[in-house]
């Protein structure tokens, strides 16, 4: 019998990588909004007012529209229960 | 009747019905610490949800808001992104913190923590970063609070007996109900303050403007600056935008008071619905403060101190009964953070300091009167540091999210199995390095290449981490297959059945 102290180390696979094929779809979706809502897309290419959408600013409108398509990620990943 | 009368007479209200709200929970009270404490670990999706939002919104974040919308427009508007990132962040760490928190009877982030590194060193030091970086948060609260009556009153009721009057609510309901009494009152205020912001923004937006619609075009003729990045003063830089995303994402949930929630569910599935669905309340909050602020810089374009952007237009602009409606609401939003960290630490002094170090064999009953003490205690030193603000104390508030940030990288080697085991002495070597880096470029020589210093200090911290783990003693491996085994079993094996 080994003491306590010889046993190995348990190892485990990588928790911060996902393991289905559908988390995967989830976490780069989500990583790819991400990336439409941080710079250089927000500072440069969407940093301007026109055109207006929905009676809005562009860069106001641009945000608004991708934090409601984070949400739904979201809503979906745990509806998908992954 | 005059105005300042009506408005704050309707705060009093609310702060009766706080009162009220304390006592009922008191009746439901079971005189042990998982109950006191924890709620008995039976937060329900609705309950959980309110004392969330309302946990993570304070004052300075209902007046703060518009403050920054005026001054630096709609750059604030990068809010949605982190907070989306706090949900990412609740479904995923919060989670697992419920699940160690459940099988392993963990109240405090430091039994977590202490119990995966075997070490009551980290213990102390995770406790006392805890408490010594939020309990200066409960002086921007106090401070917010004071405020707010002084001016709902019209100067009538002077600040320091304001601070004093509220602070004793607030810890009366707390030591009565514990955090039963906490969470009904966050239920109230998280609802309070959501449609208090809201009736405002748009009365006030129609008033003046005609409406959201109008109110955009009327900034973009006037005040196009607003509209775009940086803002008038250069703030929102990519750097700035980056990484206020990675402070204000972490450091609001690694602080105890978010952590001792996960604690509290019913469920993981409880959690991970709120992970999914709490940036919806969050993100619409900014909705009607980027409509008070840039409204307030056409308005009252030369505002010395943007933060009251709110309260002034509402006095100027609205009858005195609403005025008394939303700033309760503001009341409310300081008051929700304010009793969740007094909890927050009341737990972690009990738990991580008394219980383990002074009086470790007494009854339940015992612990639950020292933690009412020690909340007493909190709530005297957080009116002091009201009255007599001292330099230093200004600038560890602004440290607060940044200095609890350094906390994440040991939580997330206990909550996300590798095949990399960070050690003791590894945490402890990067939480120290990364508070040294924090004040380096938080303080000393702030936000070097236009990214925050909690950044900076992060990324330190987390160097220094894996290269002292990667030389010293990992925990037993009967410890890491006891934790690690149970996330694995729990995320990827049985689920909820892996914790029995």
């Amino acid at each position: 019998m080994k003491l306590p102290s010889e046993k190995k180390i348990p190892q485990y696979h990588n928790h911060y990588l996902p393991r289905s094929r559908q988390g995967w779809i989830g976490l780069i979706l989500f990583l790819f909004l991400m990336i439409l809502a941080e710079p250089p897309i927000v500072t440069s290419w969407a940093n301007r007012i026109e055109p207006w959408i929905f009676g809005v600013p562009f860069l106001y409108g641009y945000l608004t529209i991708i934090y409601c398509f984070l949400i739904a990620v979201l809503i979906w990943i745990s509806w998908r229960k992954l | 009747m005059e105005p300042w009368v009506v408005a704050t007479s309707l705060i009093f209200a609310y702060l009766i019905f706080t009162l009220i709200l304390g006592l009922i929970a008191n009746r439901k009270l079971a005189i042990d610490m998982e109950d006191f404490l924890l709620y008995g670990r039976q937060a329900g999706f609705v309950v959980l949800y309110l004392t969330l939002v309302s946990t993570y919104f304070s004052a300075f974040a209902f007046l703060g808001s518009s403050g920054f919308f005026y001054t630096h427009g709609v750059g604030f508007w990068a809010a949605g992104t982190w907070t989306a990132m706090t949900g990412v962040t609740t479904y995923t760490l919060g989670s697992r913190i419920w699940a160690l928190g459940k099988r392993f009877g963990y109240i405090t982030p430091a039994d977590m923590l202490a119990d995966f590194y075997e070490s009551e060193i980290v213990r102390v030091v995770v406790a006392l970063v805890s408490v010594l970086f939020t309990i200066l948060y409960i002086q921007v609260q106090v401070l917010g609070l004071g405020y707010i009556l002084s001016i709902a009153s019209g100067g009538h009721i002077p600040f320091q007996l304001g601070t004093a009057i509220l602070l004793a609510v607030a810890v009366l309901y707390l030591i009565i109900g514990g955090l039963r009494a906490v969470y009904w009152t966050d239920v109230l205020q998280g609802v309070w303050m959501y449609l208090a912001i809201w009736v405002g923004a748009l009365l006030l937006t129609y008033k003046l403007f005609g409406g959201p619609l109008q109110l955009w075009r009327q900034v973009a003729a006037e005040r196009p600056d607003l509209l775009t990045l940086p803002g008038p003063q250069g703030f929102f830089t990519p750097g700035m935008w980056f990484s206020m995303g990675v402070v204000l994402t972490f450091g609001v949930v690694i602080q105890p008071q978010m952590m001792i929630r996960y604690y509290t569910a019913a469920s993981a599935r409880t959690i991970k619905w709120l992970g999914a669905t709490i940036p919806i309340y969050s993100i619409t909050l900014y909705i009607p403060a980027a409509l008070i602020g840039l409204g307030g810089a056409l308005t009252i374009p030369e505002m010395e101190t943007p933060d009251r952007i709110f309260p002034v237009l509402l006095f100027r602009y609205t009858p005195p009964w609403l005025t008394g409606i939303v700033l309760a609401g503001a009341v409310s939003a300081a008051m929700s953070t304010l009793d969740s960290i007094l909890h927050a630490n009341m737990t972690v002094l009990t738990r991580d300091i008394y219980q383990r170090y002074i009086r470790p064999q007494a009854s339940q009953a015992h612990y639950v009167w020292v933690g009412r003490t020690i909340a007493l205690g909190l709530v005297v030193v957080a009116y002091l540091l009201s009255i007599y603000t001292f330099d230093f104390l200004v600038l560890l508030v602004a440290l607060s999210g940044a200095g609890a940030l350094q906390l994440m990288p040991a939580v997330c080697g206990v909550c996300f199995p590798t095949r990399f085991i960070l050690t003791k002495t590894g945490v402890l070597s990067g939480v120290g390095v990364g508070l040294l880096v924090l004040y380096l470029t938080a303080i000393v020589y702030p936000h070097p290449l236009t990214l925050h210093g909690g950044v900076w200090a992060l990324g330190a911290n987390l160097i220094l981490t894996l290269i002292v783990s990667r030389f010293s003693q990992p925990p037993h491996p009967e410890t890491i297959e006891r934790i690690h085994g149970t996330l694995e079993e729990f995320v990827y094996g049985q689920g909820e059945k892996a914790l029995n």
